[in-house]
């Protein structure tokens, strides 16, 4: 039996808050953003985190990829606390653990080609110059690209487009742990399945751990095993997708679920009767059958 | 039947592009909203529904403009009136609000000044009158304490407050239109349940006719009669808020709902759109779905299938599903 591939323990993370006057007069306070949670996540898992804003979940994804420090507790990979793995660089933590970001024009440097992009992140991993090409050109196969999206600026592509450059770049690094913040939320409806179907393809065929961070419930019960709930820097509820989302315990989930729109089925006002209509509804018993 | 109180007819945008050409983003929408209507415009980004209400209101910035059409509000052609007509309507017979309410406040005054401001500017009032207008309105969108509430700054409401709050300024006049453009993007979901809520109840109490801008088709089904849903500049399917959910005629519609899921039904893979929305000035000729819908055929690519009614139901496809 396996331990766990992440695992946070007891860890908390919490922001200076307030201006420098506030500090030099002792007022300062400090924003709790995560409150001793902890949490394991298991190899393969598709973990969704869902929550408000404010709830904590963005903290955890930059706490799981090592952007964040916590200020207490431990986080730990494959058993071997961040603290360990972080001494000298970053580095053997992120090649093991990467991250797509919500907004893929800002993640993406404007000013180097999708090829060159990939390829800084090839050599990283240490591929030698003459492999890169046939990787880059294997890395937009596998997000459903073409090679002719190489040469391109991140400017020159769609949304889509560089959300799955966002992708290929994350994938370059060969991770066990994938962080994807709120991936497709910025991408038009019409393209967020298009996305979605494609992180579900990958994380399976490479298996990879998904930490898919996201507000919408209904994305995260189509690609999710499990689901954690956040609110105020708490987990306040988890466990296997389905079974959360069908009997939800916690009063937060059932109204996080209770909010979801739900088109005509969620309509809380009767539909009106337009005056064509209303002429074609009997109105009284008598106009049904006839006066007595 | 009454007279529509707003009546889009052959609206066109258009930006002045850099080698002088026009690139048109609106490209000849019509639709209507009569009085105490609920209509909802929902369509993606580009796809014009924004451009088309912004140029309702006159409140187009250069290089776009209003390239042609009629925009009739209770008989008035709207794109014929000088500004200082259109300042009277705005606020006080048509009001807007937007998606990011942070960006629409002025953080520099108190929520009580500016909507006072927007009632005096309307109302001959005055000043205490104003106030209590206010106070009425804020209290009305369901803000508590909202007397003592006027003296506060937008920083010190949340998102969902200050949506409120925009609301309320909104309806202090008593307008008989309201354009909301995603006024809940921004907003966390509950928050945003909230705020459709409000804006259906407001709607019933105060007789407003309403258009919900959207993206989302299953957060305007909640609350309008009719969906008006655009795409590449047109109107590709309008109709009863019933007909669109449950028999869409256009293959665009269909599968903009298919492709959304939903929390209930098998979990698999998600039905997607292929390819993406059209870019401005590379529109096809024929209907602009054409290069991503399962269902084209050679009419599709080419010519641009007419709006056609059927049963007070409007649709522009070669192939109706």
């Amino acid at each position: 039996m396996t331990g766990p591939i992440l695992s946070l323990r007891g860890v908390s993370k919490s922001f200076p808050q307030g201006g420098m006057l506030d500090r030099l007069l002792g007022r300062d306070g400090r924003l709790v953003a995560l409150d001793a949670v902890s949490l394991d996540v298991m190899r393969g898992d598709v973990v969704g985190i869902v929550g408000e804003s404010g709830s904590g979940k963005s903290t955890l994804a930059g706490l799981a990829v090592g952007l964040v420090r916590p200020t207490t507790g431990d986080v730990l990979l494959d058993g071997q606390p961040m603290a360990e793995l972080m001494r000298d660089h970053a580095g053997p933590w992120r090649r093991r653990v990467q991250m797509v970001f919500q907004d893929s024009s800002s993640a993406l440097n404007p000013r180097k080609s999708v090829a060159r992009c990939l390829g800084e992140t090839l050599a990283l991993r240490g591929v030698p110059k003459a492999q890169c090409e046939s990787e880059i050109a294997e890395l937009l196969t596998l997000v459903g690209l073409g090679p002719e999206i190489g040469p391109r600026l991140p400017h020159e592509l769609s949304g889509g487009q560089r959300q799955r450059i966002g992708l290929a770049r994350a994938l370059a690094m060969k991770p066990e742990v994938l962080i994807a913040d709120e991936p497709v939320s910025a991408l038009d409806v019409s393209l967020q399945a298009q996305v979605i179907n494609l992180l579900s393809r990958l994380t399976r065929e490479l298996g990879l751990t998904l930490l898919f961070i996201s507000h919408d419930l209904a994305l995260v019960r189509t690609l999710c095993s499990r689901i954690v709930v956040m609110r105020k820097g708490l987990i306040v509820e988890q466990g296997p997708c389905l079974d959360v989302l069908d009997r939800p315990q916690h009063p937060y989930t059932q109204a996080l679920i209770a909010a979801v729109p739900k088109g005509l089925a969620g309509r809380r006002t009767p539909l009106p009767v337009r005056a064509a209509d209303a002429a074609a509804i009997p109105e009284t018993r008598e106009d049904i059958h006839g006066a007595a | 039947m009454s007279p529509d109180l707003l009546s889009v007819e052959g609206l066109r945008v258009g930006f002045r592009s850099a080698d002088g050409g026009i690139v048109e983003a609106v490209r000849g929408v019509d639709f209507s909203v009569a009085p105490g209507e609920a209509v909802g415009i929902v369509g993606e980004s580009g796809s014009g529904k924004s451009l088309s209400m912004l140029a309702v209101m006159r409140l187009l910035v250069a290089p776009a403009r209003v390239t042609g059409g009629r925009v009739l509000f209770d008989g008035e052609d709207l794109l014929a009136a000088d500004e200082r007509r259109m300042r009277a309507l705005r606020g006080r017979d048509i009001a807007m609000v937007f998606q990011d309410p942070q960006s629409s406040l002025n953080p520099a005054l108190t929520i009580g000044r500016q909507i006072t401001d927007v009632v005096r500017a309307h109302r001959g009032v005055s000043s205490a009158e104003a106030r209590r207008i206010a106070a009425e309105a804020l209290e009305r969108v369901g803000i508590r304490d909202a007397g003592r509430r006027l003296a506060s700054y937008p920083h010190e409401f949340s998102g969902g407050m200050r949506q409120r709050a925009l609301i309320a300024m909104a309806i202090a006049c008593r307008p008989r239109l309201l354009i909301a453009d995603e006024p809940t993007t921004a907003l966390d979901v509950t928050v945003q349940a909230q705020i459709v809520d409000l804006i259906a109840e407001l709607r019933r109490e105060l007789g407003l006719a309403v258009v919900f801008i959207s993206h989302n088709l299953q957060l305007v089904a909640e609350i309008v009669d009719r969906v008006v849903v655009m795409y590449g500049g047109k109107v590709v399917e309008d109709g009863p808020v019933e007909a669109i959910e449950l028999a869409p005629r256009h293959p665009y519609t269909s599968l903009l709902k298919a492709c959304v899921p939903s929390l209930s039904g098998p979990v698999g893979p998600l039905t997607a759109i292929e390819g993406a929305p059209p870019r401005l000035g590379r529109l096809p000729i024929g209907c602009p779905f054409s290069p991503r819908c399962p269902d084209a055929i050679e009419p599709c690519l080419s010519e641009m299938p007419p709006l056609v009614t059927e049963a007070g139901h409007r649709s522009a496809c070669w192939r109706p599903r």
